[in-house]
């Protein structure tokens, strides 16, 4: 366990007191960022550019047409006024709040059950995540939409045990919960991390603990939990990020409009509505900018709470 | 096993993402006119399924071999998709040169200097009726010339009405009389189907009903011609019917979307344009449908009017004036467009086109539709105010959220008019 920073740590020192060898460390990261370059560019042209633009329309009125006009913080201030705008964002966090830890426990769950040693866990691996792959595309939210009709098998399922719910897309208090079930349904990336975080804890430390007569509930706490931190962490980080992003499902599943009655509003849903039906790119940028700031201030957050529960294999404690 | 360093050096940072501006400029090629050796290239653009992207190539191929000196490069879009994309060809300066157009939008792009003043060019306007052509005007400025028109009406499936034993209406009637009427279906028909769709949502019937009460629904400086008042009493006309089998629940209108609810074999009748027919037809399935006028408490003032069903426009920026102009002329004049687009596109406005039209079955039936109302129709309306499309769009959200119990009717209301007298602020 504590060969790994020794390792590193050699290299680095030795380098260190040779001029010459730093010389040609110049020279390396010269030729690195010479091929860093085609990328380097293409993110400051249609990254950071457009970045900075939007960052100075959010201050401004712009509908496209006639030049932006700068209004300060208006559309900030607007924005908290605008009832369909606390609408897309008591949704969003609706879905962040309640889909990405379930998700996170679905894929845990299943790299668990993929992680003991059984005959053909290579095909159960690759069908488990091939949800994931296509997940995200288009086609899926509309099958999605197709499941949770009228009269879809979903509705027909339910209605063989006697639960009558009807079709789940024309309901604004199931909506929500078919958008969750479509997320957690895509366990399939944070699954691989998952798995791949498994693999690396040493399976001696649970021959011990059923030496001294764990039980699973036990290993689990005390062994998987606390070495697999960093990898929950990180999931937990992504996906919570990844959720505020959703769109392409519910622009879908609501052809672009967020409904029925405000239930799919999502936030970068109202976003672009705002920009691209209503002509409304300033208070669009207004919305994109308070949404990088807010999910920067989760992460720091989240940052900052990791301390006390995310246990690195170099720490000393 | 993980190492901090390394494992917090890998983690990057997903942002959040930021409205983009596609700006795609056009290069410009040699010559404001063609010849047959070297001809211009024109772009057109319109909005339309899979039947209006054949006719449209029929029709562009006839306009080349009749013109060698131009091409014409076509390209389609559904019509969510189509204006965001003129947003964004705008903002970049690069509108196609010709593109089919909507009432709603007109303003917009009009007001705005991004539409070419079609009065300078040369198109002939001599066979359209004269109430018509305003509608593509904005202070004496034409930037559209409409290609055709609609107007609204009430469609019935006779063969639903039939297997019930309902009698068919004969469009002689008044809100109550055509609300017992998908009451009396809604409640025979055993949740097979229902009576129609609520109609108090559809923005065009309500300004029909506002032109019944002789109010105008936006007035000459861009305000608002209503009350909420108004609004409230015409959401109240079919308070009673809502949850009742008379009315197709919003759930299952929300679920067909985009298809509608009389497309889709749910409904025994619904209020549209006339210009749908082939459409719902196709989707139906249903062998025949009918068209009858819309309810009026007034029985000689119907309110009823013919809208351009679409208009032809043509970029401020293009460098082919001439060539654009020719090709919108024969668009909205040929006889030959008229006999290949049929009443796909509504009624043909101009009369060479009309006249040189055979029409039959459905096609007939929309063309003696609009026949039929002549004696009713008032003057085409004025393209609607800035920011039309917006305005038209949420009063149909907000009628949706009133019908599935979201909003009350007070409620519903506030939420529109603030919207309105927002978005009218913004623009004014």
């Amino acid at each position: 366990m504590t060969q790994s920073p020794t390792l590193s740590r050699r290299s680095s020192s030795s380098a260190s007191p040779q001029p010459r060898k730093s010389r040609r460390r110049g020279a390396d990261a010269r030729a690195g960022y010479t091929f860093l370059l085609p990328w380097l560019l293409g993110f400051i042209a249609l990254t950071v550019g457009p970045m900075i633009s939007s960052l100075y329309l959010s201050f401004t009125n712009y509908n496209l047409f006639e030049a932006p006009k700068w209004i300060g913080l208006d559309n900030y201030t607007t924005l908290f006024q605008d009832e369909r705008f606390l609408q897309s964002v008591g949704v969003t966090l609706n879905y962040v709040i309640f889909g990405t830890p379930l998700k996170l426990a679905a894929a845990l769950a299943i790299a668990m059950l993929l992680n003991s040693k059984r005959k053909g866990q290579g095909f159960y691996r690759s069908a488990f995540y091939a949800p994931s792959l296509i997940g995200a595309s288009v086609s899926i939210a509309i099958v999605w939409k197709a499941m949770f009709g009228d009269s879809g098998p979903v509705d027909q399922g339910l209605s063989f045990f006697g639960i009558n719910l009807g079709g789940w897309v024309g309901n604004p208090n199931m909506t929500m919960g078919m958008m969750i079930l479509l997320t957690v349904w895509q366990f399939g990336a944070p699954m691989v991390i998952f798995l791949a975080g498994l693999k690396q804890i040493p399976a001696d430390l649970y021959e011990a603990a059923s030496m001294d007569g764990a039980g699973p509930v036990r290993k689990f706490l005390n062994i998987t939990w606390p070495m697999l931190s960093p990898v929950i962490f990180f999931n937990l980080l992504m996906e919570t990020i990844h959720a505020f992003q959703i769109f392409a499902s519910a622009y879908i599943i609501s052809n672009g409009e967020g409904g029925p009655a405000g239930s799919t509003l999502f936030y970068t849903l109202y976003l672009y509505l705002r920009g691209f039906s209503d002509f409304r790119m300033g208070y669009a940028s207004a919305m994109a900018w308070l949404l990088v700031i807010v999910v920067g201030i989760i992460t720091l957050i989240f940052f900052k709470t990791s301390k006390s529960w995310v246990h690195y294999s170099g720490d000393s404690k | 096993m993980i190492d901090r360093r390394k494992f917090l050096g890998t983690v990057a940072l997903g942002t959040a993402s930021a409205a983009f501006l596609a700006a795609c400029g056009q290069s410009s090629t040699a010559g404001q006119t063609g010849s047959a050796e070297n001809p211009v290239t024109i772009n057109y653009t319109w909005w339309g399924n899979d039947d209006r992207a054949e006719r449209t190539r029929k029709a562009i191929a006839l306009f080349e071999s009749k013109n060698p000196d131009i091409k014409v490069n076509g390209n389609f879009t559904d019509f969510a998709g189509y204006w965001q994309k003129r947003a964004t060809e705008a903002a970049g300066g690069g509108l196609p040169d010709v593109m089919q157009w909507d009432l709603s939008y007109l303003r917009d792009y009009g007001q705005r200097n991004q539409l070419l003043d079609l009065s300078t060019v040369k198109i002939n306007t001599d066979a359209f009726d004269k109430s018509l052509l305003p509608s593509g005007q904005i202070r004496g400025k034409t930037y559209g010339i409409p290609t055709s028109t609609n107007a609204f009406a009430v469609y019935y499936d006779p063969a639903k009405l039939q297997s019930l034993g309902v009698a068919e209406p004969d469009g002689q009637w008044t809100y109550k009389e055509f609300n017992a009427f998908m009451t009396e279906v809604g409640q025979k028909s055993n949740n097979v189907f229902y009576g129609g769709t609520d109609y108090t949502g559809v923005w065009w019937m309500f300004n029909i009903w506002l032109r019944q009460n002789n109010i105008q629904a936006f007035t000459d400086d861009g305000k608002l011609g209503f009350t909420k008042d108004d609004l409230k009493k015409w959401w109240n006309t079919t308070a009673e019917l809502r949850g009742t089998p008379a009315l197709v629940p919003e759930e299952r209108v929300t679920q067909l979307a985009p298809k509608s609810a009389m497309g889709s074999n749910v409904t025994a009748s619904e209020v549209t344009w006339d210009n749908f027919m082939a459409g719902y037809l196709g989707d139906s399935g249903a062998k025949e449908m009918k068209l009858v006028p819309v309810p009026s408490d007034d029985p000689d003032n119907l309110g009823l009017f013919l809208k351009p069903s679409m208009l032809m426009v043509a970029s401020a920026k293009t460098k082919y004036k001439d060539a654009a102009a020719r090709f919108i002329d024969f668009m909205v004049n040929d006889p030959e467009v008229g006999q290949i687009f049929k009443t796909s596109r509504g009624v043909p406005a101009s009369k060479t086109q009309r006249d040189g039209t055979t029409f039959e079955g459905t096609d007939k039936l929309v063309v003696d539709y609009e026949k039929s109302i002549e004696k009713y129709l008032k003057d085409a309306p004025e393209p609607p105010i800035v920011g039309f499309g917006t305005l038209e769009a949420s009063f149909k959200r907000v009628s949706s959220d009133l019908n599935y119990g979201k909003l009350t009717l007070d409620g519903a209301a506030d939420a529109w008019f603030k919207e309105a007298e927002d978005l009218i602020k913004q623009n004014a």
